[in-house]
């Protein structure tokens, strides 16, 4: 039997193993390096904050695809409902009047009901995900220019204004909003039962009937949950944008799965990683603050995303093989077999007779 | 002492044109093994569906301690106490192997998982099986045979009396299996009572204390103790007199000419050894063995799907090395009628005469490519008609089609090729008798055309009544040859006995006049 050291000693080993220990590092030497490029600046108060702003919406939205992903849904309406929450909050503050607390609650749980009934749609018609949330994508966006049209929405609540601009400690408010989310997430899915069931109902849904779980629930939770989290991500982006407009969300539907496959999610669903996908995020919001820095051509970014994603994918893929070809030989020894006497004669290997 | 758990009685179940069970009963008590046994489609399947609640039989009664149960779902069937290790794996890929044990009921509290009385009963399940894995392991990284054993100990964890283990062995080497048997004397030890299905009957006999056969959806043997058997006795059960193969017309065969295609001492990266055999213009050669011989992986390796390692493969005497399916249909003429007909066999949702003419595009394209929609009709046409598949229309899809019309369709894609050798996998499987005796037909009339044909069947019916000699396989490798008398009876005693017993596996059985 093994000891607790040993199983202690085991888990350390698959942590230093894992991709979000690659991710750390790559953050780390990343900000170094940026730091010491910009001969200090970067290590600043303000750029701190700005970095760090900004890095709050694309956290958020990449952990709601992420939840999609684990119980092997697409959510591509990520940045149409995104965006539309976002006018949605800033219609109601600028036109109606509405106070900004009472603008946010509602804008998240017109997210979350969004949400909600895509994932009802999904489990009563049984149609694909990806083409129920790419309609819902195409309405959202319709929904959003016939909220704000041309204009730019920007005559919204001071209180919304202040909370998107506080900084204790040059440590955003909607940076530390996107932190608080991710944590409560990774306490459900690794520790809640609900979400338990969530990973289950991904990672092999027929097993997961067998024990008991409704696949159908999961789907609609995991739908649920991801609109909740656009919706905070819609919060973090009025709160820290000058304004909002139509085009608002227009690109965050590649960042949103960048992140989560960055991190080590896998798509085919039964798998998270909260904190590696909020590294990725780090990791790609580095990439674009170095654009900044350096003033380089904005096209690079994109194909420096498109380029990390694809060979973390390639790279998975190459340990995966790996890994099948050791098979169950790695770790913990196999118990042994039997001794010779017990062993039934009848089984022993033989070559047979040719005809 | 007999402290019995289980106890079917008069189980039947009818499915739309099948009685699939016919009065079995069954009778399990505590702490033992029981075998239980029957040829492919004998009602092992449905028998294990009905006792672990994935189907409720339309009348028979089920005991557990005396008591009547109707399980009418897996999970039910776990709370009674019956639990099942498919053939399958069922487990969370992604979860440790605490949290798969315990995935039924989680230790928790206010809807925590409470992680550390996770591992306790986890460790605990496998203590009781002797088994040392680490717990917090993610069940993906482990071997196949471990998993299953992980599976063991979930169902010790849900309290299950009765486990039921399908064909436990067909994916583990000799020295994996022995593990899982001292696993199933442990079990046995605490007062479970394991149902053994399996189709190694010197594994039955090592380890089982009694023994159920089914034939044709009844128990012609009930719970009865092994000791009182012999492994001939057991297959003179199993296999029985009621299907007779059907007697087709006499066909000459010129054993005399040369092979077609000829395998020398043959082995492969799946495992295969020294596996020698050749097929001659005109003749069906017979490929029989049980579900995991290895049929179907050898020929995905003549086919250039899988490597050899060693040996000679000759077409036409000459010695070829097949990289794809595509070199083998374009360049040597050997076409695949696959056994998953939905997945491999036919574009289900393209119309039929595209099926057929899919091997022959390149032959019909006119310039840049273009295939003449006259011409693929034409083609089509002909073949329809000569294999009478029954259709609606040519520009209707295939999924349309019953499966014996689907599979005639896979088959007329070979024949548009102009195809110089076949090799049928399982073809009747899931058609009814008519077609099924139609598609034999077919098959005799093609060889008597002169085609040679690789037939590959776990139906001994199908086996006896097309082939001209059978060759037998077991563990990747030939255990002998039998010419085909066509007289079922002995025939089958014969095949199976090949199979089992390795004293005669080495004999060749004389010739007998066809």
């Amino acid at each position: 039997m093994m000891t607790i050291r040993d199983r202690g000693a085991a888990a350390l080993r698959r942590f230093s193993r894992s991709t979000t220990t690659t991710l750390l590092c790559v953050v780390l030497v990343g900000y170094l390096a940026l730091g010491v490029a910009s001969s200090g600046s970067f290590f600043e108060g303000p750029s701190v904050r700005t970095f760090l702003r900004y890095l709050a919406t694309p956290v958020l939205i990449g952990l709601a695809q992420m939840v999609a992903l684990c119980v092997g849904q697409l959510n591509l309406a990520v940045g149409a409902l995104g965006g539309f929450t976002a006018c949605l909050m800033g219609v109601l503050m600028a036109d109606q009047g509405v106070p900004a607390g009472v603008a946010v609650v509602a804008g998240v749980l017109v997210a979350t009901a969004v949400g909600l009934v895509t994932g009802l749609f999904i489990v009563v018609t049984k149609i694909n995900g990806f083409i129920v949330t790419l309609g819902t994508m195409t309405i959202l966006q319709g929904a959003q220019y016939g909220l704000t049209g041309t204009r730019t929405v920007d005559g919204y609540s001071a209180a919304l204004r202040d909370f998107g601009r506080a900084a204790p400690l040059n440590v955003p408010l909607v940076f530390l909003t996107a932190l608080a989310a991710a944590a409560l997430l990774a306490a459900f899915l690794y520790r809640a039962t609900a979400g338990r069931r969530l990973l289950a109902a991904g990672g092999n849904p027929l097993a997961a009937r067998l024990s008991g779980i409704s696949t159908d629930r999961q789907i609609v939770l995991a739908h649920t949950v991801s609109g909740l989290l656009i919706g905070v991500a819609a919060l973090t982006a009025t709160a820290s944008l000058p304004g909002v407009n139509r085009s608002v969300g227009g690109d965050w539907l590649l960042p949103s799965f960048a992140a989560p496959i960055i991190g080590g999610v896998a798509l085919t669903g039964g798998s998270v990683a909260v904190l590696g996908t909020v590294l990725a995020a780090f990791v790609m919001r580095l990439i674009d603050a170095a654009r900044a820095q350096f003033s380089l051509d904005p096209s690079w970014v994109n194909f420096l995303i498109g380029v990390v994603v694809l060979g973390t994918v390639v790279g998975g893929r190459i340990h995966q093989s790996h890994v099948a070809k050791r098979g169950g030989s790695r770790g913990s020894a196999p118990p042994a077999p039997p001794r010779g006497d017990a062993r039934p004669a009848a089984v022993s290997p033989h070559p047979g007779g040719s005809g | 002492m007999t402290d019995v758990l289980l106890e079917c009685q008069a189980i039947v179940k009818v499915f739309p044109g099948v009685r699939a069970l016919d009065g079995v009963g069954l009778r399990l008590t505590a702490g033992s093994v029981h075998a239980l046994l029957g040829e492919n489609g004998a009602g092992k399947s449905t028998l294990i569906k009905v006792l672990t609640g994935v189907h409720t039989p339309d009348s028979g009664r089920l005991l557990w301690r005396g008591g009547e149960v109707r399980p009418r779902s897996p999970l039910e069937a776990t709370r009674i106490g019956i639990g099942v290790v498919h053939q399958e794996r069922n487990l969370i890929p992604g979860f440790s192997v605490a949290e798969n044990i315990t995935l039924q009921s989680p230790p928790s509290r206010r809807g925590l998982i409470d992680r550390a009385a996770m591992t306790d009963p986890a460790l605990r399940c496998l203590g009781e099986l002797g088994l040392d894995l680490d717990p917090d392991r993610p069940v993906r990284e482990l071997s196949v045979a471990q998993q299953q054993l992980v599976e063991i100990a979930k169902a010790l964890y849900t309290e299950s009396r009765v486990l039921l283990l399908d064909e436990p062995t067909a994916s583990l080497s000799p020295r994996e299996a022995e593990r899982l048997f001292e696993v199933v004397r442990r079990l046995k030890a605490r007062g479970t009572c394991v149902v053994f299905v399996s189709h190694k009957l010197e594994e039955v006999f090592a380890i089982c204390d009694t023994v159920t056969v089914l034939r044709d959806g009844a128990s012609v043997l009930e719970s009865s103790p092994l000791a009182e058997h012999t492994p001939d006795d057991v297959v003179g059960l199993m296999v029985g007199r009621a299907h007779a193969a059907t007697q087709l017309r006499p066909r000459e065969v010129d054993t005399s000419a040369a092979p077609v295609l000829s395998l020398d001492a043959v082995s492969t990266a799946a495992g295969h050894r020294d596996i020698s055999l050749d097929v001659r213009a005109g003749e069906i050669v017979g490929l029989y063995g049980l579900v995991g011989a290895g049929r179907s992986e050898l020929v995905k390796a003549v086919l250039g799907l899988d490597r050899v390692t060693g040996g000679e493969i000759r077409v036409h005497g000459e010695p070829v090395r097949i990289a794809s399916p595509r070199q083998a249909l374009h360049r040597f003429g050997i076409g695949y009628l696959t056994e998953n007909r939905k997945e491999e066999g036919v574009f289900l949702d393209q119309p039929i005469a595209r099926n057929i003419t899919v091997t022959v595009w390149k032959r019909l394209a006119k310039a840049l490519g273009f295939v003449s929609a006259r011409e693929e009709r034409d083609v089509a046409h002909d073949l329809v008609e000569r294999l009478g598949i029954r259709i609606a229309g040519l520009e209707r899809h295939a999924g349309e089609l019953s499966g014996g019309n689907q599979q005639k369709v896979s088959l007329a894609k070979w024949l548009a090729a102009d195809t110089r050798l076949l090799i049928v996998d399982e073809p009747t499987v899931g058609v009814d008798v008519r077609t099924k005796h139609a598609f034999h037909e077919l098959i005799w009339e093609l060889a008597r055309d002169g085609l040679p044909i690789l037939l590959i069947s776990s139906d001994l019916a199908e086996m006896i009544t097309l082939a001209d000699r059978v060759v037998v396989m077991a563990d990747h490798r030939i255990r002998g040859e039998v010419d085909n008398d066509r007289d079922y009876e002995r025939m089958s005693g014969r095949i199976i006995r090949v199979i089992h017993d390795r004293a005669t596996s080495a004999v060749r059985p004389r010739a007998v006049e066809a």
